[in-house]
């Protein structure tokens, strides 16, 4: 909202007093209506459907019928006293700790291997690591069911000349969430990887080429002065990650488990699609959803009361080091 | 810094309520009404058809083509725009288009999933569709247990189309192979496990036996059947669901001892499709409408027989039957006539001949069994569908849920038991016992 605050340069004492009045009306009114469309798409798209899923909530609807008794808090108490939501809660931070490697290391690992390289097949080899983000995601899970199918597939196949298995991947409830966490990592290991060049590029080379004039070996140029200096883009790749981890994993779980084995690979989102489209449930649907909603909420308060109060004195201090950004 | 986090902030916000979003755009639908579209008498019509088998791709999908092609022609004035889903997917997406006010004309839906058409779906009853002389014309001669599935409350509802009984394939080959008698087919689920560990032991990727209860579309009928078999019923007579009897945990234990003895791979119902496909797995027990897939995968590979459901030591085997229902939504007068035209082509002989040859199901009545224009010869060709239709006749019928949640009790009693015991372990008496217990909650409230 800085945009609403043009300096007051009107003179007093200049003829046309009740121009001015309108001109500085008219000032008052600018910024509003180019904010406009924005506010307008945001109550449209995002207020609106909010206020409708908390009325939902209190209802009994099938979506179909215009029959909608008041439930009352009954949604909230089914929501929470029958298993599958709680459980698909717990697994849902699984998703997020488990996504957090392939948003955050990994890539990062990726980026700086690639940035210290200045060879002339770095961008093809940028372009390649890329790909996974663009396929479309449910022919991509289809292809894993082959891969993974644990007596026909090639992986299994692969694994038997080791003496491994056969190993019933998206079967057993032991191993089915961290093949989903694993297949959808690979995009956001691709996408984020692209996220951590961009952070390097604001990078001096100066400071890499300081500090190897002191003598620093390469991973302490990695340790002490590129990883620091991308502080800012891991804590936002992390946040991301542990908000959007459950709705990422959506399509893989849709396609190859929705959700099983006993609710192995179940998410919050999952769970909630299931409720409105599987057993258009939508008074329990909407319930979920404002839990999510409110869960969320929580996150990112903390997300933005570390980011900027405790972090701050964090950073001021590590500035006094000479380390941080 | 603040003003970066204000905006992930808001940026969160707007991600969460995206979610929301998806409920509560169906909140403003109203009851939109399909407006008639000016076709009275013999005007050209066009109406919808949501159908599963249309949805599989291969041989469901070809074979409701033709009886389509064949309906059109005969009736030029009726055009059919048909469309599929997967069978678990095809309620859904019925329920959505309806909430959309773009309900199809006709819906074919499988008898689990009934209780909540009934419940959510704005059904025209046939008996009100058509008149009582013209009802009682087409539904002569179909199979009582069949009708009664379309009957509610004294009234025909929906209209019985296809039929399927739970059936043991088997690979000849592989018995052979495995010095098996291929005339001889295990009629008890003890020769069931002895056998398909003797296939086992052959090696080199052979398997025994599958049985395809927890099945993706998450279908009870081969739960039920097996619970039947063992002298029970999932469902006792006041409606309360009794899977912690004595003969439902003695299924769901058959079920566990088969893949825990190794008798029975831990796999899903899609990959044990296709290792039976591969002519790699000895039996597998699943419904009869995958003969005519099965019967073209085996072609040059392996030697398909059929048996019947095998029974529980010397208790006679009950299976239930699987199958679909023809539901007409329309509301406009003349897409309600053309609807029922269609509907009377898909029940007559002629339609069960396409969809007994094309898709595998089994045929409703006994006069397109004998009927030499119908499938007289083809059963003589193709005996491999009579274990299943001498079945038919002795069927017991599907039970279902009842209430509001009864579709998710349904859920709740493959994924938390059925899956849970015959694919990772779970012990059969105390899952019994506890899923029971989730289901009485379920079935037993609104």
């Amino acid at each position: 909202l800085t945009l609403a605050a043009p300096a007051r340069t009107s003179p007093a004492g200049t003829p046309g007093a009740h121009g001015t009045l309108r001109a500085r009306r008219a000032r008052a009114v600018g910024p509003w209506l180019y904010l406009a469309p924005a506010l307008a798409m945001l109550a449209v798209w995002v207020l609106l459907p909010l206020v409708a899923t908390v009325g939902l909530s209190f209802l009994h609807w099938n979506l179909t019928t215009g029959h909608r008794p008041f439930a009352g808090l009954d949604n909230y108490r089914r929501l929470l006293t029958q298993p599958e939501f709680p459980h698909a809660a717990w697994r849902t931070v699984l998703y997020g700790v488990g996504l957090l490697p392939f948003a955050t290391a990994l890539p990062m690992a990726m980026a700086i291997v690639l940035w210290k390289h200045t060879g002339r097949f770095v961008g093809v080899y940028r372009a390649l690591l890329f790909l996974p983000v663009v396929l479309a995601p449910v022919p991509t899970a289809i292809s894993w069911q082959f891969v993974l199918d644990p007596l026909q597939g090639v992986l299994n196949a692969s694994l038997a000349h080791l003496g491994v298995g056969p190993i019933r991947w998206l079967d057993s409830s032991s191993t089915a969430l961290w093949v989903i966490v694993v297949i959808t990592g690979m995009k956001i290991f691709s996408l984020n990887v692209l996220l951590y060049t961009a952070g390097l590029a604001g990078i001096e080379r100066h400071y890499v080429e300081a500090a190897r004039m002191d003598g620093a070996t390469e991973w302490e140029v990695t340790r002490h002065v590129l990883i620091p200096l991308l502080g800012r883009t891991t804590a936002f790749v992390s946040f991301l990650c542990l908000v959007l981890a459950g709705q990422w994993a959506f399509v893989t779980i849709n396609v190859l488990t929705q959700g099983g084995p006993q609710g192995a690979t179940d998410n919050v989102y999952y769970r909630q699609y299931d409720y409105a489209f599987g057993l258009f449930d939508t008074g329990l649907a909407s319930a979920a959803a404002v839990a999510i909603v409110v869960g969320l909420g929580v996150l990112a308060l903390l997300h933005s009361l570390l980011t900027g109060g405790r972090l701050r004195g964090l950073r001021r201090r590590a500035a006094g080091t000479g380390v941080a950004a | 810094m603040k003003r970066y986090a204000m905006r992930t902030m808001s940026a969160t916000l707007a991600v969460a309520v995206t979610g929301t979003l998806a409920v509560a755009c169906g909140s403003s639908t109203g009851g939109t009404t399909k407006t008639a579209s000016g076709s009275t008498g013999n005007g050209p019509v066009t109406i919808t058809f949501e159908s599963y088998n249309y949805g599989t791709p291969d041989l469901g999908g070809q074979g409701t083509q033709e009886l389509i092609d064949n309906f059109e022609k005969a009736h030029p004035n009726i055009t059919i725009k048909p469309s599929g889903a997967s069978a678990a997917d095809i309620l859904p997406k019925v329920q959505a288009q309806t909430a959309a006010g773009n309900a199809p004309d006709i819906a074919q839906l499988g008898w689990s999933k009934e209780p909540a058409a009934l419940a959510n779906l704005p059904i025209v009853p046939i008996a009100d569709v058509a008149p009582a002389a013209d009802v009682s014309a087409q539904t002569a001669g179909i199979l009582p247990q069949a009708l009664a599935a379309g009957d509610v409350g004294g009234k025909l509802t929906a209209m019985p189309y296809t039929i399927s009984t739970p059936t043991l394939f088997y690979n000849a080959s592989l018995f052979t192979k495995a010095h098996l008698d291929p005339t001889k087919p295990p009629t008890t689920w003890a020769e069931v496990k002895t056998d398909a560990l003797a296939i086992k032991k052959l090696g080199g990727g052979a398997q025994g036996a599958y049985v395809d209860a927890a099945n993706a579309a998450k279908s009870d009928f081969l739960t039920q059947s097996l619970i039947n078999s063992n002298g029970g019923a999932l469902v006792s007579p006041s409606g309360a669901p009794q899977l912690d009897s004595p003969a439902a945990v003695g299924a769901l234990s058959m079920l566990g001892d088969l893949s825990d003895s190794g008798a029975q791979p831990k796999i899903s119902e899609t990959d044990a499709t296709s290792l039976f496909k591969a002519g790699k797995l000895g039996m597998y027990v699943t419904s009869t409408a995958l003969l005519a897939s099965l019967t073209k995968a085996a072609a040059g590979s392996f030697t398909l027989k059929t048996a019947g459901l095998p029974a529980f030591g010397t208790l006679p085997a009950k299976p239930t039957y699987s199958g679909s229902g023809l539901f007409i939504l329309s509301k406009d007068a003349a897409k309600r006539a053309a609807a029922w035209e269609f509907v009377k082509y898909l029940t007559s002989d002629a339609g069960f001949t396409v969809i007994t040859e094309k898709i595998g199901y089994l045929p409703l009545r006994q006069s397109t069994v004998d009927g030499a224009q119908y499938l007289g010869t083809y059963l003589t060709a193709h005996p491999a569908v009579l274990p299943a239709f001498k079945q038919l006749t002795t069927v017991t019928p599907y039970q279902e849920f009842s209430g509001p949640h009864a579709d998710q009790a349904r859920q709740v009693l493959q994924d938390d038991a059925v899956s849970a015991v015959m694919l990772n372990g779970a012990d059969p008496a105390a899952t019994a016992k506890s899923v029971n217990a989730r289901l009485l909650g379920l079935v037993g409230k609104s």
